[in-house]
């Protein structure tokens, strides 16, 4: 099977694109937490509310790279 | 394009070199950042003309602006000694990568052609400029801690030869352990360079994208739709700019002697 560059490209782009979804499981699983030790004590809310968004950020970064290598591609 | 659709240029990677001083290529990044400087001199001159006893309005802005981060910053290090010694700088980088990635609000800013090459162009879209501070703060927390701990004691903490032989006196569970401390050390140093890249990377993929995605959603419709993103594009640079802040923070504690600390240095 004898690939031109062109559509060799494109295929290594779509394939930069579905790393992201580990990343959209990470997150949502540490919202999940967050939100759960919320529940459980609803004085810390502030707190626990900016470690939170700290968090997602950290594990956004994953994506991040990857979406700059589907740009550079 | 239609009625509905605005047709624009996705940014490029490389910013574009509006001319020459010398050899030295000025960009339109660059010119984003002397403006930046310049609101940031006038603001505080007018600032310490004002300062008085019993604070107005503007004035009460930036106490409650500089208690928040100082707060911030505490809950981080968990030592007010040190939060006070590095506050200036991260109050800096938090002030300043919040500025740069929220100033292209201002509507007509980015829209300044000069022959037919935009003017103004937000400094973190420009790999250079997050490329730059994540070094410089690198370099900052490596001669920090070569003060902290002193040169051998440096190296030490990344060729941990010391432990190794001291605990294979003790019996050989210990000296196992002490072996994989020993290989662990060497992953530290690329762990370093690691974080060089993960912290330029992040701020600038996080802002380009945003960038990138603006132009293809105005591409899409022009009208309610980009107003949604922007305003999830002012919750990212505020946030991106928080994480620098405190990753930087983070990365300075952690490379402190903390016996030194204790003893009052």
């Amino acid at each position: 099977m004898a690939l031109d560059p062109e559509s060799a490209r494109l295929l290594a782009k779509g394939i930069a694109t579905i790393t992201m979804g580990g990343s959209g499981i990470g997150e949502g699983y540490l919202i999940g937490k967050a939100l759960e030790a919320m529940g459980r004590n609803p004085e810390m809310e502030g707190s626990l509310f900016t470690k939170m968004l700290i968090g997602v950020a950290m594990a956004e970064s994953t994506a991040i790279y990857a979406l700059v290598a589907f740009f550079i591609l | 394009m239609n009625f509905l659709q605005v047709a624009g240029d996705i940014p490029s990677l490389q910013p574009p070199v509006l001319f020459h001083i010398g050899s030295w290529p000025i960009t339109s990044s660059l010119m984003l950042i002397w403006l930046i400087l310049l609101l940031t001199i006038v603001v505080v001159r007018v600032l310490f003309k004002i300062l008085s006893l019993r604070p107005g309005i503007y004035q009460n802005i930036f106490e409650v602006l500089y208690e928040s981060m100082l707060k911030l910053v505490d809950q981080i290090t968990s030592s007010r000694k040190i939060s006070e010694k590095i506050f200036p700088l991260i109050a800096t980088l938090f002030l300043f990568i919040g500025v740069s990635n929220l100033i292209t609000l201002i509507p007509g800013l980015t829209s300044l052609t000069y022959n037919g090459k935009e003017i103004f162009r937000s400094p973190t879209t420009d790999f250079n400029t997050t490329f730059a501070l994540a070094l410089a703060m690198l370099i900052l927390i490596q001669v920090q801690s070569i003060r902290d701990w002193g040169i051998f004691g440096y190296i030490g903490r990344f060729i941990q030869i010391k432990p190794l032989i001291l605990s294979f006196k003790q019996g050989l569970g210990a000296g196992l352990t002490a072996f994989i401390n020993f290989l662990i050390g060497f992953l530290d140093i690329v762990s370093e360079i690691a974080k060089v890249v993960s912290l330029s990377m992040r701020l600038f993929g996080n802002i380009f994208a945003g960038e990138v995605l603006t132009v293809i959603i105005m591409a899409g419709l022009a009208y309610a739709l980009p107003a949604v993103w922007m305003a999830m594009g002012i919750l990212t640079g505020v946030v991106q700019a928080l994480v620098f802040g405190s990753l930087v923070a983070a990365y300075y504690t952690i490379s402190l002697n903390p016996g030194k600390q204790a003893a009052g240095n």
